[in-house]
């Protein structure tokens, strides 16, 4: 089997947004990074696929120099081989990085044969474009199921879960497919260390691609700020219980 | 000389060093496999633990009535040792003896008094064992103590038995008035009787010398011989710091803890090699006393038995289980307690390297954990940011790259920044230094993780990746003198940052106080309250940091000691990154030891640590005792407060 | 358009943009085939020569929309709380779950925008035309009918579910364990409402995925949230933010979350949450009979 990850290097965020001088990304000074939550899980399943079935993983990245650490993060997992396009550090936007990406997995799939699964988390944890996955599938004419916390490989299909009404909507669709993923797929390992030092010599394939003009271009970014909500504080420790049952009372809820 | 006899003698003489020879370099072949560790360091450390550990057995003595016993048991050893060789000689010529020793009376009565010795020590270990019975037992290999026992007490008879018909028969070649006992055994000897027995009590005592020197390597009694060794090798200095792994080294040669009995060092190979089961680790083991799997002891002997039987399957789980491995809070009173020198935290945490490095096997609630200090900087996984937010308003500065280092950095540490119950221990700290006019600084978001909890979990990886960015971070600021209120983070920036690089003056909170009290820039006044003090673990055992703390509590108010204190205190439970950890089995370790502090009638329960004061103040809400856990730096800080309002009344309205 | 609130919000937001409406539903084709619905909007649009599409930011929204922009070639502004139009259409998004807000401008001669869920009061308005998709529908192509629902696993028996609770009690780090949960379920069960979690807590393997609430998991709207010893971090915040009372239990005053939320307790939750269950127990019991909760499912407006 072959199979292709797409992940995107993210803050690790906690507990408010800081903007940078420029407001125009966020303040990373004292920030850590990540691969995107929903990604971490495509990574996961891909490389258990590949260990059931035998075959080639590849993780792809649009995004600065050091989003080279995330790739390392993706193949201490097991991933074969990463492909890094690089960028200055600039955002692009969501049809532009899927334009790269899909320029990438092309020249990728004419060396090395066309991937039977592509993953996708099904939206980065800070733009929330919701888009790019799809973009890439429609581009290479393959069938994209999306927000999935099933894969199950059946033969030449694959029978994917997806939450939908309470339950889950199930859709079989054949191979090559696109898969857009949430976390909560599957837990993913933790990296052994024998991984990772592998890791750091697994084959990165590095380009430089032009950003094309944006089509959605970023103004600026905004802390939401506004009144908030007028905290009242009902008491302390369980002596409280008394005033959180009036207060339950009072909306109508007891 | 009797040639048949000799013949005989050095027919059993010579199988006996075979089948002894062929067991010792069984064992000492295993050692020579075992996995480098440098332990060459620091010779006159070396030969005072030998000297007071080994000969004047001062761990043992730590229990004075087992301590005496067997210490009656191994002076004797040490004395008795040259009449091995004149029973030999004495075996085939019953004239001859050990030249010049043999003859000198002070050495027979040294020998009477000490065969006596060992003897009264034979039956007080019997009674202990089989009238006392200790729960430390439990799990031992009564049968061979047993035996061995028997074998020692045989050997001292035939030896009084030998030596009486010998002075029966005036063979003595000593002045029979300097053996009192022997002479008076001599009266009981029937003349007819002697000269058989004399060669019956000889040849007796030497089979069984011959036969207990070979049951010796099959046995736990090999510590005879390795105890001296491996104390001798033990850590000297800087006890709270782990063997750093080479991860840089090609993938082949790494060692990434013990898998197999095959990956233990020489060092932990010679551990389990002089265990001799008497369970004192197990004793003081918090785990064991609040009924988890783990007792230290029988960790070793496990160990021990699958190294020895040279299976070579996984440790985990096939000699011990995974709940064994993580059930230790490395508080090191099981190593403080052994004896022969057993580093019992050394395999624990080899054990743990291997199941979280490679086979990335360990309880689901510690994986968050490293990949919040990996990704956030801290255990908690909020914001660096937020890091200086608890000195908000106390006008405490934090230094800037670039910027001139004070003289004395505040390492703060993760706690007091995201746990409010940590925070105060921190505040107070800073109040009293700014009273002080120390001039200090904190490093607020530069400052990361020291690495601790991953360090214990097993994750080197992550504690290495920490450690070099903190000493960067250290080193670029020229700090040269660091205060902290954390044991955790004491014990890893004095301790093992200098392995990376990091050599600072490292000093505990609760010392830095104590010396700006001795020094009259801190006056406190103490109130009638009674106050005990609970000992950390990486402060006190490991670390020495024992009287200064001691000094704040009776600045603060009365104290009252716990009967486990000191280098003997009892764990919290969040030692081992057990902070991070659920409890599920057994009872709870935090409670246990509020129970003990409830038991002192103290109102207040004082605490040096950050991790101490979560887990004992949880303890308290669980059980319902009448404590309120507080840090030393607050009650301090009440104190000072309390002698400024005396101070203020002193000079009242009357001036 | 779909069922549900967020249509609604959407309708609102479309409305501000004058001219007339018109409305395809996301279940014109049955089963529920993203592409076919995707090729059907498309044809609507074009037919009708609109000159913006919109949705709902839901999981099928966004879905279907970006799907139609992909086979359309136009740009796609997913999640706004805002939208002017203009010859540069001017969309402030939401990014981090709704912790940050991003003003762009959008070029495209047709712009195609989700609206993100609860962030609009709805308000009345004309409904919109509805688009007749018959003869859409019959000139599918079939590739676009690759990609559709086969079967519907019913969710697990039992509880209530998270997304459609009313009350929602949900538990964070300081609860401690696995068990120590029983004491957030049975206020839970008292109150007709569903179990939550944050992320710790399914990292630590204390409950499954399907209970976490945040960005990374279920975004709910609940009319009470109550947060025991949870911190408030911004994923988190993205999850619950859109309830309408949240009451936090926690024993660190200065939280994140203590300042977002309606009422606070300080303190231990593992006295604090027992102590609420029992004396909801005791004024049930005093005031008995009246009815128990309300029955989840129901949206109180």
């Amino acid at each position: 089997m072959r199979i292709l990850v797409a992940v995107k290097r993210v803050p690790f965020t906690g507990g408010k947004m800081v903007l940078a001088a420029d407001s125009r990304s966020l303040e990373t000074r004292h920030l850590g990074f990540t691969i995107s939550p929903h990604e971490e899980c495509g990574v996961e399943e891909a490389v258990r696929l590949i260990e059931a079935s035998g075959g080639e993983s590849v993780v792809l990245t649009l995004g600065p120099p050091e989003a080279i650490e995330q790739l390392r993060d993706a193949m201490a997992l097991g991933v074969d081989r990463a492909i890094h396009l690089q960028t200055d550090g600039a955002e692009w936007d969501p049809e532009a990085t899927a334009g790269a990406l899909l320029d990438a997995i092309r020249a990728d799939e004419e060396t090395y044969g066309p991937f039977d699964l592509i993953f996708f988390g099904n939206e980065s944890a800070d733009s929330g474009g919701y888009q790019v996955g799809l973009r890439v599938a429609r581009a290479l004419g393959r069938p994209a199921v999306t927000g999935l916390k099933g894969v199950k490989v059946e033969g030449a299909s694959v029978r994917c879960e997806q939450e939908a009404d309470g339950g889950r909507d199930v859709y079989v669709v054949p191979m090559p497919a696109v898969l857009t993923v949430k976390e909560g797929l599957n837990l993913p390992r933790y990296p052994s260390v024998p991984g990772r030092m592998r890791a750091g010599r697994k084959p990165v394939a590095t380009s430089s691609p032009l950003r094309p003009e944006s089509r959605l271009q970023l103004v600026d970014l905004v802390v939401p700020g506004g009144p908030g909500r007028q905290t009242k504080l009902l008491g302390s420790g369980p002596s409280a219980a008394p005033a959180v049952v009036v207060m339950l009372r009072d909306i109508g809820l007891v | 000389m009797n040639p048949i006899a000799a013949a005989a003698f050095g027919v059993v003489l010579a199988l006996a060093i075979v089948l002894f020879a062929r067991r010792v370099l069984f064992l000492y072949r295993l050692i020579r496999m075992g996995k480098p560790v440098a332990r060459f360091d620091d010779l006159p450390r070396r030969a005072q633990a030998e000297a007071v550990v080994v000969v004047g057995q001062s761990k043992l003595l730590q229990r004075l009535g087992p301590g005496l016993m067997h210490a009656a048991i191994f002076w004797g050893f040490i004395i008795l040792f040259p009449t091995i060789f004149i029973a030999m000689i004495g075996v085939v010529d019953e004239h001859a003896t050990l030249p010049w020793l043999g003859r000198q009376g002070w050495y027979a009565l040294l020998v009477d008094i000490f065969a006596f010795l060992v003897l009264a020590g034979v039956i007080a270990a019997f009674v202990i064992r089989k009238v006392q019975r200790p729960r430390r037992f439990a799990g031992s290999h009564v049968r061979e103590a047993d035996a061995i026992l028997l074998l020692i007490a045989g050997i001292v008879i035939s030896l009084f038995v030998w030596h009486a018909s010998r002075i029966a028969l005036g063979l003595n070649e000593y002045p029979a008035g300097w053996a009192p006992i022997s002479s008076l055994l001599a009266q009981a000897v029937p003349q007819p009787w002697a000269p058989y027995l004399e060669r019956g009590a000889i040849w007796a005592h030497v089979l069984i010398i011959l036969s207990f020197l070979v049951y010796l390597p099959y046995s736990k009694h090999l510590h005879i011989f390795l105890a001296a060794v491996n104390v001798f090798f033990g850590r000297t200095r800087r006890r709270g710091r782990l063997e750093p792994i080479n991860l840089e080294a090609p993938e082949d040669e790494v060692r990434y803890g013990a898998a197999t009995a095959a990956d233990l060092t020489w060092k932990q190979m010679v551990d389990t090699m002089s265990c001799t089961e008497c369970g004192r680790c197990q004793d003081v083991c918090p785990a064991f006393n609040t009924g988890k799997e783990l007792s230290p002891k029988l960790l070793i002997m496990a160990l021990r038995d699958q190294l020895l039987s040279e299976a070579s399957t996984p440790l985990v789980p096939n000699a011990v289980t995974d709940n064994v491995v993580w059930d230790c809070v490395t508080c090191g009173a099981c190593q403080q307690e052994c004896p022969v020198g057993i580093e019992h935290i050394d395999h624990i945490i080899d054990l743990r390297r291997n199941l979280v490095m490679v086979e990335s096997r360990f309880p689901a609630e510690a994986a968050p954990v490293l990949r919040d200090i990996d990704r956030a900087s801290n255990p908690w996984g909020k914001p660096q940011a937020d890091r200086a937010h608890w000195a908000d308003g106390l006008g405490v500065h934090v230094l800037q790259t670039g910027e001139e280092p004070p003289d004395v950095l505040f390492w703060v540490g993760c706690a007091p920044a995201y746990d409010e119950r940590a925070r105060k221990g921190a505040i107070s700290t800073a109040k009293l230094l700014k009273e002080a006019g120390v001039d200090f600084a904190i490093l607020g978001p530069r400052e990361s993780c020291t690495g601790d909890p991953a360090r214990r979990i097993g994750d080197e990886y992550t504690f290495q990746q920490q450690a070099k960015q903190n000493v960067g971070t250290l080193n670029a600021s020229g700090v040269k003198k660091i205060v902290t209120t954390c044991p955790h983070c004491f014990n890893t920036l004095s301790n093992e940052y200098p392995d990376f690089g990091g050599r600072y003056e490292v000093v505990h909170h609760a010392a830095f106080l104590a010396e700006l009290m001795r020094e009259g820039k801190i006056k406190p006044l103490a109130a009638d309250t009674a106050i005990t003090y609970h000992d950390s673990c990486y402060l006190a055992r490991y670390n020495d940091v024992i009287a200064e703390p001691r000094a704040l509590v009776a600045a603060a108010g009365r104290p009252v000691e716990m009967a486990r204190s000191g280098k003997r205190t009892f764990c919290c439970g969040a030692g081992g990154a057990r902070m991070w950890m659920e409890e599920s089995r057994g009872r709870a370790i935090n409670q246990e030891r509020v129970r003990e502090a409830a038991a002192t009638g103290a109102q207040t329960l004082a605490v040096a640590c950050p991790f101490c004061t979560v887990m004992l103040d949880d303890g308290v809400r669980e059980t319902g005792a009448k404590l309120k856990v507080v840090d030393l730096a607050t009650l301090l800080s009440e104190a000072v407060e309390r002698r400024k309002a005396w101070d203020a009344r002193a000079s009242g309205p009357d001036e | 358009m779909e069922d549900g609130e967020a249509s609604l919000q959407t309708l609102t937001l479309a409305r501000t943009w004058g001219g007339p409406l018109h409305a395809v539903h996301a279940d014109a084709v049955e089963p529920f085939a993203p592409d076919a619905i995707a090729a059907i909007l498309q044809r609507s649009a074009d037919d009708l020569d609109v000159s913006a599409v919109f949705a709902a930011g839901t999981d099928r929204g966004n879905d279907i929309m970006a799907r139609l922009a992909a086979r359309a070639g136009l740009p796609f502004a997913s999640n706004c709380i805002a939208a002017t139009p203009g010859d540069v259409v001017g969309v402030v998004r939401s990014r981090w779950g709704g912790s940050l807000l991003e003003t762009a401008a959008l070029h495209s001669p047709r712009p195609v925008i989700t609206v993100a869920p609860y962030t609009f009061r709805v308000t009345e308005g004309p409904a919109p035309i509805e688009v007749d998709v018959k003869r859409f529908i019959d000139e599918l192509d079939p590739r676009d009918l690759t990609v559709r629902v086969s079967e519907h696993v019913g969710p697990p028996t039992g509880g209530v579910s998270l997304a459609e609770a009313k009350v929602v009690v949900s538990g964070g780090r300081g609860v401690g364990s696995k068990e120590g949960f029983a004491i957030i379920e049975e206020l839970a069960g008292l109150l007709g409402g569903a179990v939550g979690c944050s992320r710790v807590v399914t990292s630590a393997g204390w409950r499954p995925h399907s209970d976490q609430v945040g960005q990374t998991g279920t975004k709910i709207a609940p009319e009470l949230y109550i947060a025991c010893g949870i911190s408030g971090a911004t994923q988190h915040m993205a999850g619950c933010r859109a309830a309408k009372r949240i009451l936090a239990i926690n024993s660190d005053p200065e939280a994140p979350i203590m300042t977002n939320a309606d009422y606070a307790v300080v303190g231990d939750l593992k006295e604090i949450v027992p102590a609420i269950s029992a004396e909801l127990r005791a004024a049930r019991a005093a005031h008995a009979p009246l009815p128990g909760p309300l029955p989840e499912g129901e949206r109180g407006q």
